[in-house]
């Protein structure tokens, strides 16, 4: 059983990563459009996102997605993939990408709630394709950056800022 | 599942600290984040309810800083402690790369931290994980409370697995920065 598994994003997939938000932002019209890791971290963003806490809210929406998936489960769904929070002001669809990331669109009331799904399942499938291709890249792109050096400094950062 | 972006630098670790209601999770990260230098913590986010339980989870962004031109942050994560939230710390779970068990050493708990713990193993499997090859401490919180559990019970009953444990009381500090240090320096050791 593979323990911690690690996902390497490289500069040449973030830019097509970078390209897939870009468009859905412009397309759909959205005030921002986010990639994060299904345990809530931040991979790329595209749009205006402001003064916002990203990272709360990666953390909180990744959480809220997770969490939405048990309720479906309890009720039997088999296939739960999207879910839609609807505001007074903005709205948000969020979307799994291959089990591994969720897509988040947080659009205003003027953008149209069909087109935000019709345009993320499309993005959906192009992340998909570059979400396999890191997978598939992952282990030797990590061992690259991760070096006992690495780790040595690693952890006596940690030593020198937890202490008691 | 630790999450290295090379465009823009950073590693991404999640830290989740489980166990029983009222066990000191919260307080784990309370006192982490006050105590934490200042740079390095970013701000405390608690989902409660009214009586102070924790309904979703707390969370708490900590950075490392650089470290060989990589900016290294651990997510801390408490989960809800109370029985009927299983399904929300099951989604809390999710992509965890390391687990703190906190223990509460008060005598009439030990059924319930007993439960705790089979039932994070139950949940860890069916994340594909197993406790055993997986960054996992087990902290004894509580140690200030009278008559606590004897330490030796705790290990007899809570750490088959024989992995390493602290004595804490998060209430005053003792014992939390060194469950953090070792469940961070393990996840470092493992990436």
């Amino acid at each position: 059983m593979e323990q911690l598994t690690n996902l390497v994003v490289s500069e040449a997939e973030l830019v097509h990563i970078a390209r897939v938000l870009g468009r859905l932002t412009l397309e759909t019209g959205a005030s921002h459009v986010l990639l994060l890791d299904k345990s809530g971290q931040l991979i790329a963003t595209q749009g205006e996102v402001g003064e916002r806490d990203l990272l709360a809210l990666g953390a909180l929406l990744a959480g809220a997605f997770s969490s939405s998936r048990q309720v479906a489960q309890i009720l039997g769904e088999k296939d739960f993939h999207s879910i839609l929070q609807q505001g007074i002001y903005e709205s948000i669809y969020t979307s799994l990408v291959g089990e591994q990331w969720l897509l988040v669109v947080v659009f205003e009331k003027q953008t149209h709630v069909g087109l935000v799904k019709v345009l993320a399942r499309k993005a959906v499938e192009e992340l998909d394709r570059i979400l396999e291709r890191v997978r598939a890249g992952g282990a030797q792109a990590k061992d690259q950056i991760v070096s006992v050096q690495f780790r040595n400094s690693a952890q006596n950062a940690i030593d020198q800022l937890f202490q008691e | 599942m630790a999450l290295i972006n090379v465009a823009s630098r950073e590693i991404h670790c999640k830290i989740v600290y489980y166990g029983t209601g009222f066990c000191g999770k919260t307080t784990n990260l309370q006192y982490i984040y006050s105590h934490a230098p200042q740079p390095a913590r970013g701000d405390l986010l608690t989902i409660a309810t009214e009586s102070e339980r924790t309904l979703f989870f707390d969370f708490l962004p900590l950075d490392l800083g650089l470290v060989h031109d990589f900016r290294v942050r651990f997510h801390l994560y408490t989960v809800p402690g109370q029985v009927l939230y299983e399904r929300t710390r099951v989604a809390v779970l999710n992509g965890a790369d390391g687990v703190v068990f906190v223990v509460d050493s008060t005598p009439e708990k030990l059924e319930e931290n007993f439960q705790s713990l089979i039932e994070l193993e139950t949940n860890m499997r069916q994340l594909g994980k197993d406790l055993g090859a997986f960054p996992f401490v087990i902290q004894w919180n509580k140690r200030d409370v009278p008559n606590a559990i004897p330490v030796a019970t705790l290990d007899r009953y809570l750490n088959r697995r024989r992995v390493q444990t602290y004595e804490a009381s998060a209430v005053t500090g003792q014992g939390v920065f060194p469950t953090l240090r070792t469940v961070c320096k393990d996840v470092m050791e493992r990436l």
